[in-house]
C-alpha cells in the first residue's frame, strides 16, 4: 500500500483489514486548490484491525478553499485483542467551504487490551466557513485505553500580537500559525508536496 | 533638551466598550527613562498595548506622535519597524513556531523595511549568541518553540534578549521584573541600561524600587483610574515605597 493519498489523485481503498501484527501507516491530504482535487469530496474509509497485536497509524490533512465540500468518514474498527490505533487530522477551512469529520472509534466486544488514539482539529480562516468534529466511541470491551480530542477554533490572536509586535508581518504571522497547527501532519508528506500544498 | 520622541495627548481608549485611560498625557525625550508606576488595575498594561497596537482596544480620542509620525495610524508591525518594543508582562507562547524561526522573521522584516540586506545565516547565528550571552540565556532556549517550557523568570530574560536583538528605540517594560529572583533581576537590568543610548528611550512599569535601582528613571509617573495623578523626579519611587500610592497623592 502507498502511503501517502492525495485526494483526487489516488484511490483510496474503501475498506481494509490488517491482520495479526500487522501494521498500517498512512495519510491522508486533501487540498482543494491541488491541481485534479474534486471540488467536493466524500471520504469513507474503514480500517479493521482483525489480527493480534495489528497497528494503525493514521493521519489526515485538509485545506478547504472557496466553496469546497469535504466529508471525511473513518470508522477504526478493534475487532481483536492488543492492537493499537493512531489517528490525527488536521484542517483549515476557509472561505465559504466546509469540511465534517466523522471519526469511530469501535472496540469490538473481547477486544481486550485495545489502545486507540482519536484527535482531529480544525481550524477556521473566515466566518463563512464551517468544519464540525464528529468524534465518537463504541466500546464493548473493558480493558482499553481509549483517548479522543477535537477542537474547532481560529487562529490564536494572542499570538498573532505577539509575533506582529515584534515586526513579524500579518500574513507571515498567520503563516507561521499555520504551519505550526499542520506540522505534525506535513511532517509525513515528501517535501514537495508540502510545500505545494502550502501556497 | 533633546527632540521629543514619543508625545500621547489626552488619550482615551478602552476594550470592550469600557474606558480604562481616561486621559493619558505624556511627553519623553530621547535619552530619557520614564517609570510608570500605580495600583494594580490602574491602566498600566493597557496603555502598552495600546502603544504596541493591540487591536483589542480602541483609541477613542487623543493623539501619539511617536518619532514625528502618527503612531496611531501605524500597525503593530510598523510600530515595530519605527523603533517600538514592548516586553510583555504575560509573555506569550507559541507551540510549534521555533525560538530560532521565530526571531529570523522579526529581524528578517525589520531589516527589510530598513532598507537592508537580509543577515546570511552565519552572520544571524553570530548575533543569536552574542545577544543571548549578553542576557545570560541558555543556549537550548534557542531550539525551543516560542515561551513553551520557559518559567516565569526565563520569559522575561528572552524578552530583554528579544529586545537586544531588535534594538529598539523605544522600549516599553511592562513588569519584567516581576517572577525574577535578584541575579536575574540584575543581568536584565544591566542588559537594558547597556542597551540604553542618547538616542533611544524607554518607559520602566513597575511596583517595585528594586528595578529602578538599576534603571534609574529620569521621570516618575504615578498612573491612576487610567490618567497619570502625579509626575515627579526619581525621589518620588522612594516615597511611594515607603508611604504607598494613596500616601504621596
Ligand atoms: N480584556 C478586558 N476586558 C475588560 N476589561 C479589561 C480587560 N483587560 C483589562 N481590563 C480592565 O482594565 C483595567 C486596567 O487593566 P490593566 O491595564 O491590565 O492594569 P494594570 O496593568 O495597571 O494592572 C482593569 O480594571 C482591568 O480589569
Ligand atoms: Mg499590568
Amino acid at each position: 500500500m502507498k502511503s501517502v493519498y492525495i485526494i483526487g489523485r489516488d484511490t483510496l481503498p474503501q475498506s481494509i483489514s490488517l491482520g495479526e501484527g500487522e501494521q498500517l501507516s498512512l495519510t491522508i491530504v486533501y487540498a482543494s486548490a491541488l491541481e485534479g482535487a474534486p471540488a467536493e469530496a466524500d471520504i469513507p474509509l474503514t480500517v479493521s484491525l482483525d489480527g493480534r497485536g495489528a497497528s494503525l497509524d493514521i493521519a489526515g490533512l485538509y485545506i478547504c478553499k472557496g466553496e469546497s465540500r469535504l466529508r471525511l468518514k473513518v470508522d477504526v474498527r478493534h475487532n481483536a485483542c492488543g492492537c493499537t490505533s493512531r489517528q490525527l487530522f488536521k484542517g483549515l477551512v476557509a472561505d465559504q467551504a466546509k469540511a465534517v469529520f466523522d471519526g469511530l472509534v469501535y472496540v469490538a466486544h473481547g477486544a481486550q487490551k485495545t489502545s486507540a488514539a482519536q484527535e482531529s482539529h480544525a481550524i477556521l480562516l473566515s466566518a463563512g466557513a464551517v468544519a464540525e468534529n464528529r468524534p465518537q466511541l463504541e466500546i464493548y470491551a473493558d480493558d482499553v485505553e481509549c483517548s479522543h480530542g477535537a477542537t474547532c477554533g481560529q487562529l490564536n490572536d494572542d499570538e498573532l500580537f505577539y509575533m506582529r509586535s515584534r515586526g513579524i508581518p500579518e500574513d507571515e504571522a498567520r503563516r507561521l500559525q499555520i504551519l505550526s497547527f499542520l506540522s505534525p501532519v506535513l511532517s509525513r508528506l515528501p517535501e514537495d508536496l508540502a510545500e505545494s500544498i502550502m501556497k | 533638551m533633546n527632540e521629543v520622541l514619543l508625545e500621547i495627548k489626552d488619550l482615551h481608549a478602552g476594550i470592550e466598550g469600557k474606558e480604562i485611560l481616561k486621559g493619558v498625557n505624556l511627553t519623553i525625550r530621547r535619552g530619557e527613562i520614564h517609570a510608570v508606576m500605580g495600583p494594580n488595575g490602574a491602566g498600566k498594561s493597557t496603555l502598552s498595548a495600546v502603544l504596541a497596537g493591540k487591536p483589542s482596544y480602541t483609541v477613542t480620542s487623543g493623539s501619539v506622535t511617536f518619532a514625528g509620525k502618527d503612531l496611531l495610524a501605524m500597525s503593530p508591525e510598523e510600530r515595530a519597524w519605527a523603533g517600538l518594543f514592548l516586553s510583555f508582562q504575560y509573555p506569550v507562547e507559541i507551540p510549534g513556531v521555533s525560538f530560532t524561526a521565530f526571531m529570523k522573521a522579526a529581524l528578517a522584516a525589520k531589516r527589510k523595511a530598513a532598507g537592508l540586506p537580509e543577515l546570511s545565516p552565519a552572520e544571524f547565528l553570530r548575533l543569536l549568541k552574542e545577544k543571548m550571552a549578553f542576557v545570560q540565556m541558555k543556549p537550548e532556549f534557542i531550539k525551543r518553540e516560542v515561551g513553551v517550557g520557559f518559567s516565569g523568570g526565563e520569559k522575561k530574560r528572552a524578552e530583554v534578549f528579544q529586545m537586544a536583538m531588535l534594538e529598539p528605540v523605544l522600549s516599553i517594560l511592562d513588569e519584567t521584573d516581576s517572577g525574577l529572583d535578584v541575579d536575574a533581576l540584575r543581568i536584565v537590568a544591566e542588559g537594558v541600561m547597556n542597551l540604553h543610548t542618547e538616542q533611544t528611550s524607554a518607559i520602566v512599569i513597575t511596583h517595585y524600587q528594586r528595578l529602578l535601582d538599576y534603571i534609574v528613571p529620569d521621570v516618575v509617573h504615578v498612573l491612576k483610574d487610567g490618567v497619570i495623578v502625579r509626575t515627579a523626579g526619581r525621589e518620588l519611587v522612594a516615597q511611594i515605597e515607603e508611604k504607598g500610592y494613596e500616601g504621596i497623592l
